[in-house]
């Protein structure tokens, strides 16, 4: 079976192979991994069909599934390889905000606007399509907005799910309503400030530098105030405070 | 019996049937790996079942100039280094070896040359695999489970055939280090300067 094994055949190479021999696994694996992947709404497998293109300075276009051009460059693809991990992070209720640069270059004056005012709605928080328009200076723009959002070529990084109608209605979502209110609740239910009890830095849950942080010395802050109270000071690489 | 290409194309299609058909020729050796790596069976059949899905949801990128044993060992290690690197934090590693404590079968071994025979050894090359540095460890694991050779080795971990010699070798010899110095406290400096001495033998 094994073409080179046979070079030293050792006392060691025996209690490997022994140690290494395959234990069986049950015979219905394949049949629930199918159950898994037909009835579960699986963060995985949804980050797996979701198509990213980029250009050099960021994400250009997420959309929920097809093909995505294949990327320009190298920094392109290392663009795309850390969004799809930072959104399957996201997803997994591990990830408060996204790091990984966007590109607008290709949406019109007006419609930049929208974005760039939206990318800043924070995790967890939620805007109407109105006050978008008041803020942006154009008070009877709220249609627009909502054209504008619909065609939002970066959504979740751009999160247009966090604008809902003045009404309370959900408005409308690229990736099906579900999804919109799918990521409203995980947002809601996902702890946005993790401090470090030896450090007493706070960061943004899904921070680098929080990743190295030991599961009992963390400590979950709903504001940075509430953290600051305690003596605890903003990370300098997440910055939870600006 | 369908060649493996053929599976591929199929499940590629959405053909479940082929699909279930391809796992059942490789869970048993998937399983093991990841159980070997991550410590304990829940985590391991967990991240099999990831691996599988994103086999079944990504066979339309299947190429075919790759055997379909490696492609699957790929997305599998790929998956539980990731599960490894994720696990920095002391606590949860204690967590894995204390539910592998509980639930590890022994393996007998046929009395070898030299040492006890029996679930002692087995331990014992557990404790020993801890100290092997990841990626030797996750390249022993592949050849071992499956008998890849070099070359799918440097394929599956997407670097070079010298670099996989070296690191196998590596790992072996800081094995028989571990191995020997069993019973006594063996200084690291002296596992290293048998690495060492292994590598100017060659």
């Amino acid at each position: 079976m094994t073409h080179e094994s046979t070079v030293t055949h050792d006392a060691i190479d025996e209690m490997l192979f022994a140690y290494f021999r395959p234990v069986p696994a049950g015979a219905d694996l394949g049949r629930r991994v199918l159950d898994r992947l037909r009835d579960r709404w699986d963060p995985e497998r949804f980050t797996a069909q979701v198509a990213f293109e980029a250009s050099g300075r960021g994400v250009s276009l997420v959309r929920p599934g097809g093909r995505a051009r294949p990327p320009v460059s190298r920094a392109a693809k290392r663009l795309i390889d850390r969004a799809r991990q930072e959104l399957f992070d996201y997803l997994e209720g591990r990830r408060a905000f996204f790091s990984v640069p966007v590109d607008f270059s290709s949406a019109r004056p007006f419609q930049r606007k929208v974005l760039e005012l939206t990318h800043r709605i924070p995790f967890g928080e939620t805007r109407s399509y109105s006050w978008i328009a008041r803020t942006i200076g154009l008070p009877d723009a709220r249609r627009a907005v909502g054209t504008a959002l619909g065609r939002n070529p970066v959504p979740i990084l751009v999160p247009c799910h966090r604008v809902l109608r003045s009404d309370g209605g959900l408005g409308g979502y690229a990736f099906g309503l579900d999804m919109k209110s799918r990521l409203l609740g995980l947002e809601s239910s996902t702890p946005v400030l993790e401090g470090c009890t030896t450090t007493g830095i706070v960061c943004r849950v899904g921070c680098s530098a929080g990743g190295r942080m030991r599961d009992d010395h963390r400590v979950v802050f709903a504001t940075v105030a509430d953290a600051r109270s305690v003596g605890y000071r903003p990370c300098k690489v997440c910055r939870p405070a600006a | 019996m369908i060649t493996e290409r053929a599976l591929m194309r199929r499940v590629a299609e959405g053909d479940a049937q082929a699909f279930t058909e391809l796992v059942s020729r490789y869970s048993a050796r998937l399983l093991t790996f990841a159980w070997r790596l991550l410590g304990n069976r829940a985590d391991a059949e967990d991240a099999v079942q990831r691996a599988l899905m994103r086999c079944y949801t990504s066979a339309t990128r299947y190429r075919p100039d790759w055997a379909v044993s490696t492609w699957l060992y790929r997305i599998t290690t790929n998956i539980c280094v990731d599960e490894l690197r994720r696990r920095t934090s002391r606590s949860a590693l204690r967590r894995a070896a204390e539910s592998e404590a509980g639930n590890g079968q022994a393996v007998l071994l046929p009395a070898g040359d030299g040492g006890p025979a029996g679930p002692g050894r087995h331990l014992d090359l557990r404790r020993a695999l801890a100290r092997v540095p990841r990626e030797a460890r996750v390249l022993l694991a592949l050849r071992y489970v499956d008998g890849l050779s070099y070359q799918e080795l440097a394929r599956v971990r997407g670097i070079s055939l010298n670099t996989v010699k070296s690191q196998l070798a590596r790992g072996k010899s800081i094995l028989r280090a571990a191995l020997k110095g069993r019973g006594r406290r063996r200084a690291p400096a002296q596992a290293a300067a048998a690495v060492t001495t292994k590598g100017a033998e060659r």
